[in-house]
């Protein structure tokens, strides 16, 4: 396919993929889509998104990449942009304002059985949708008179409505201001149906997409719906739901969010444009709630309860804020994940060692409020100490406990135990161990450890084990376990700034992620080179493909100022909110 | 090809310099022949420039390409410097194997990787394999005995072969052993008492901490006798002495024999005895090597398709001749998987070689490997492109692309009735998708049984 048909074609399927409400004489684009839909996605504002991506910012962000400028001056990108010009110049319209003029009533995409995909797209001007449907014919007759044979465009009456193919394959129609397009004609024989009020239930008469349309807000730029019972019944989907069975991690940070999915019927997601914002609503059906919930650990017991805000650090690229009884959690652990591995065998025993044959749920954990965070930053580094050659960011998990006094000093022995264990395995393999220290931050003495560097000749390359110096520290009510001293004293700088139990609860949140897309740019620019290489040996990569890869994605998460993601319940039902908001230069 | 049975045996005839006639053209036969022994195989312009430059000119481009070597060298060197694992090390060195300028200096890596056998397993720290792998293709067109001297003092040898601590009053002979028995002399060249004798005279050196150290007061000073030689002697004399053996250079030449020429039979002593006496005036590797490649009996039909390609030659050669690059952390593992696993030799004698590369298992393997690397699909993807390859050099329609493709991976090696089934599977094909049709057609070539002899 030339570049000019192909480019046709996807403009063609462009329009599907945006909508503006249905003209007066059209019924709403749900009611011609069949009731067996798997997905559907529906563009009421289409405008809003093409003021957003093709708006000024957004392509002065675009132009400005490397690999757009290296692609822009290659032969199929010229040609991809004569043939812009060449329907601007047609239809007497930049491409901009043609596309909202063509798209801007809406567009709706349905997935259906059978990889059947129908679109429908109201466009709001009339004349111009024809002028472009007929500049398409005489490209596809030109086309095909230059490669020496016929063409394939053909046309059928159907109910009063002139029905089309290019190929013999896609079909599509126009009826006023509305184009219906399909993958194969029969699809487009049932909207027509539909839309005729023929035989056949329609999306919009599911019970099941109508409560997906309740939940979801109405002043949404998209919507999408979603019928889960086929995707939860697929295997690999079923694997991943299982998962949290198998494995204690998954069981504790996903809690609440396979349950979910399991007992759902449909998903309905919102997106939600103001600015640079940009607000992704989910919500499904299914119920997580109650005390007999597998996943009521991390359910907050009461309305105020839930999640409390992320601690703030310097260099943050991302934090996690947890609603988890700890306690609960591993009281049920029979239920969450009731297989015996190997490896769980064996944490259990060495937590039994940390905690001098303490038991692990009641004496323990126990200790633990529902309260766990974890933060990632990046590091810095001393130079006079040495700077890794792989830079990794430094983490930390942070707990409040019930009763520091008595339970500081347990931890701070199993701390102690554990680096002693690493020394001694080390010790055996004849590997440099790690000293162990007790400095002081401010008012708070914490214990950390770390290799020494004194016999290293180039400080500059050191190994990646010099990334960690572990930490202990217990500032207040709260228990930081750090990957370094460094993010350690971050902490309890933060937890001393009103950053710990002051802070009110988020209500109903179990899970609170937030990612900084400039800091996080920062640690890949840092790595760029390690990743570099990777990319070359891995896939396979010259080098400067590798670096524009790597570029394009250090630019990719610049974009993001910051995204955050809130995971709790919403009146008993699941319920997730994703912003993100947009960094984009000034054109 | 030189066909003489009869001059086989004479080294005069054998080692003199091949020169072209009407009865022994230079042709891409011969030129891929001595592309794949000298490296890992030809693509379409290096076959093309051999055959218009002649043998010896070739010959002496694949001696010494040229000022990029170092460069080239710099920057993988580079590229390995950030590498935390052996397995890393296989990727680079695999792509390096693929991307190189100097082929021949690779493949006498290879060749001394095969001789030294050093397994990276032995070794905590990835360095070690690193600076053992440079220290390999540093010396390995040099002096064999510089390199030997090298590498009695690397560390990661000595660790490898549990040679890391050598006390006066305990001597141990882990390093002394493998140096006469597999390094340099053979078996039936030596003694236990020299093996012992040479023990005492490396004592004193150790590897602590992954660096390598001298303790003076562990050296024992004594007299030693060893080979029939005494004195106080240290590990360097010892190292003298087993060069100065006329079977250290008569085990090499053999060896290396094997290596360039034929692993079918075994070289009577005449015929090898004016290699093994070039190699003791001075132990120059590539002297050596330079005789063999220019040879007639390289170019004879003793040598032709006489060598079994190990996996490294196998994979390499095919991604080399369609000029692309592949993912070589995963070409590492389907090599591993083919039984060559680089980095990681299975004994302290290295990998067996010849026929051992291939039974019914393997060679299903190496089937499956050719067909994930030119599917399109995973692991691979679609990095290798037949069509394209032959699109670049001219060949514009599939039917004589396939002749090109058929040229470059077996020249004249084809049964007629073979080609011809080949070239009428892709007429039928070709019409529907050409490029399927050429990537069928290059799998079928490189799953021969030619295909797979050097």
């Amino acid at each position: 396919m030339s570049i000019k048909t192909g480019f046709i074609s996807g403009l063609v399927l462009l329009f599907f993929v945006l909508n503006l409400p249905a003209s007066a004489q059209e019924l709403p684009p749900a009611k011609c889509i069949p009731q067996d839909a798997l997905i559907c996605l529906h563009l009421s504002q289409p405008k809003a998104l093409l003021e957003l991506l093709a708006g000024a910012e957004m392509t002065e962000a675009i132009t400005s990449l490397p690999l757009y400028q290296q692609q822009s001056s290659s032969p199929k990108f010229r040609e991809f942009v004569n043939t812009i010009r060449f329907l601007e110049t047609s239809l007497g319209t930049d491409w901009r304002t043609g596309l909202a003029q063509l798209t801007g009533g809406g567009i709706t995409v349905a997935i259906c059985p059978n990889d059947t995909v129908v679109a429908i797209v109201d466009a709001e001007d009339q004349s111009l949708l024809e002028r472009l449907h007929e500049i398409f014919l005489s490209i596809a007759r030109a086309e095909a008179a230059k490669q020496g044979h016929a063409d394939r465009i053909a046309s059928k009456e159907y109910d009063g409505v002139t029905a089309w193919t290019f190929d013999g394959n896609e079909a599509h129609a126009i009826i006023g201001k509305r184009l219906i397009l399909a993958n194969r004609a029969e699809a487009l024989k049932t909207v027509l149906d539909l839309r005729a009020q023929k035989e056949g239930a329609t999306l919009a008469d599911s019970a099941a997409y109508e409560a997906a349309q309740r939940a979801a807000q109405a002043e949404a730029v998209a919507t999408v719906f979603m019928n889960l019972e086929p995707f939860t019944n697929l295997p690999p989907v079923a694997e991943v739901l299982e998962k949290s069975r198998n494995n204690p991690l998954a069981a504790l940070f996903f809690a609440g969010i396979a349950e979910s999915f399991r007992s759902s019927h449909w998903l309905s997601v919102g997106l939600d444009i103001e600015g640079r914002t940009l607000t992704l609503d989910a919500l499904t059906d299914g119920k997580v709630s109650g005390e007999t919930s597998p996943a009521a650990f991390a359910l907050p017991h009461k309305a105020g309860d839930g999640a409390r805000p992320n601690l703030s650090v310097p260099r943050r690229i991302a934090a996690l804020s947890l609603y988890r009884d700890l306690h609960d959690f591993y009281a049920a652990k029979d239920e969450l994940f009731p297989e015996r591995t190997s490896g769980l065998i064996f944490f259990e025993n060495m937590m039994g060692i940390f905690f001098t044959g303490r038991d692990l749920t009641s004496e323990v954990l126990a200790e633990t409020e529902p309260e766990v965070r974890l933060v990632v930053a990046e590091q810095q580094y001393d130079p006079e100490v040495g700077t890794p050659q792989v830079r990794l960011p430094a983490f930390a998990v942070i707990l409040r406990l019930r009763d520091p006094e008595q339970f500081g000093r347990v931890a701070e022995e199993a701390w102690q135990k554990a680096v002693g264990l690493i020394n001694f395995t080390r010790g055996q393999q004849a590997l440099p161990g790690l000293i162990i220290d007790r400095p002081a931050h401010g008012q708070t003495k914490f214990t950390m450890a770390y290799f020494s560097t004194t016999d290293v000749e180039d400080k500059t390359k050191l190994e990646t084990r010099f990334n960690v110096r572990p930490a202990l520290a217990m500032p207040g009510d709260y228990l930081v376990l750090s990957s370094t001293d460094g993010l350690a004293c971050d902490l309890i700088d933060a937890l001393g700034q009103g950053g710990g139990a002051k802070q009110a609860p988020l209500a109903q949140t179990h899970s609170l992620l937030e990612v900084d897309g400039t800091q996080l740019a920062s640690v890949l620019r840092a790595n760029r080179e390690s990743m570099v290489r990777q990319d070359m040996v891995k896939k396979g990569k010259t080098k400067a493909e590798a670096e524009a890869g790597i570029d394009l994605l250090i630019t990719v998460v610049e974009c993001i100022d910051g995204a955050k993601l809130d995971i709790g319940t919403r009146d008993g039902l699941m319920a997730v909110k994703l912003q993100a908001q947009l960094n984009l230069p000034h054109p | 090809m030189i066909e003489d049975k009869d001059r086989k045996a004479d080294p005069n005839w054998a080692w003199a310099v091949y020169e072209p006639d009407a009865r022994r053209p230079w042709t891409g036969t011969l030129a891929a022949h001595l592309y794949r022994r000298a490296g890992f195989g030809a693509n379409w312009q290096q076959l093309q420039q051999a055959v218009a430059e002649g043998p010896q000119a070739t010959v002496s481009h694949l001696l010494a390409p040229g000022s990029d070597v170092e460069a080239f060298d710099r920057t993988y060197d580079g590229y390995e410097g950030g590498v935390g694992s052996v397995n890393g090390l296989r990727a680079w060195w695999l792509r390096r194997m693929i991307e190189t300028p100097h082929p021949l200096q690779e493949k006498m890596t290879l060749f001394w990787h095969g001789h030294f056998a050093t397994n990276g397993a032995a070794l905590k720290q990835t360095r070690l394999m690193r600076e053992h792998l440079q220290l390999l293709r540093r010396h390995a067109l040099g002096s064999f005995a510089f390199l030997l001297q090298a590498l009695a003092r690397d560390p990661a040898l000595l660790l490898w072969l549990g040679a890391d601590a050598n006390r006066k009053a305990a001597p141990n002979e882990n390093f002394a052993r493998p140096l006469m028995e597999t390094f340099t002399l053979g078996p039936g060249h030596f003694s236990d008492d020299d093996v012992r004798e040479a023990a005492r005279a490396f004592a004193g050196w150790f590897v602590l901490r992954d660096r390598l150290r001298y303790l003076p007061r562990e050296h024992d000073a004594g007299t030693k006798h060893i080979l029939g030689q005494a004195g106080e002697f240290t590990g360097e004399d010892v190292i003298r002495i087993v060069l100065e053996q006329p079977a250290t250079p008569r085990t090499l030449v053999r060896k290396l024999y094997r290596w360039f020429i034929c692993e079918t039979d075994e070289p009577g002593e005449d015929l090898t005895a004016p290699l093994a006496e070039s190699l003791a005036a001075d132990y120059s590797i590539s002297a050596v090597v330079e005789t063999i490649l220019r040879s007639n009996l390289f170019f004879s039909s003793y040598a032709y398709r006489q060598r079994v390609k190990s996996p490294v030659e196998f994979a390499v050669g095919v991604i080399h001749a369609l000029e692309g690059m592949v993912s070589t952390t995963q070409l590492g593992r389907d090599v591993a998987g083919l039984g060559q696993d680089l980095g990681h030799p299975p004994t302290v004698k290295g990998w067996p070689d010849g026929r051992y590369w291939i039974d019914s298992i393997m060679l299903t393997r190496r089937h499956n490997l050719a067909w994930a690397l030119l599917q399109g699909g995973d692991p691979y993807g679609d990095k290798l492109d037949s069509w394209k390859v032959a699109q670049r050099h001219g060949y514009a329609d599939a039917e004589s692309a396939a002749q090109f493709l058929l040229e470059l991976f077996l020249q004249d090696d084809l049964d007629p009735d073979v080609r011809e089934m080949l070239r009428r599977n892709v007429r039928e094909d070709a019409h529907t998708d050409s490029a399927a049709a050429l990537d069928r057609l290059t799998y079928a070539a490189v799953t021969l049984p030619e295909y797979h002899l050097a």
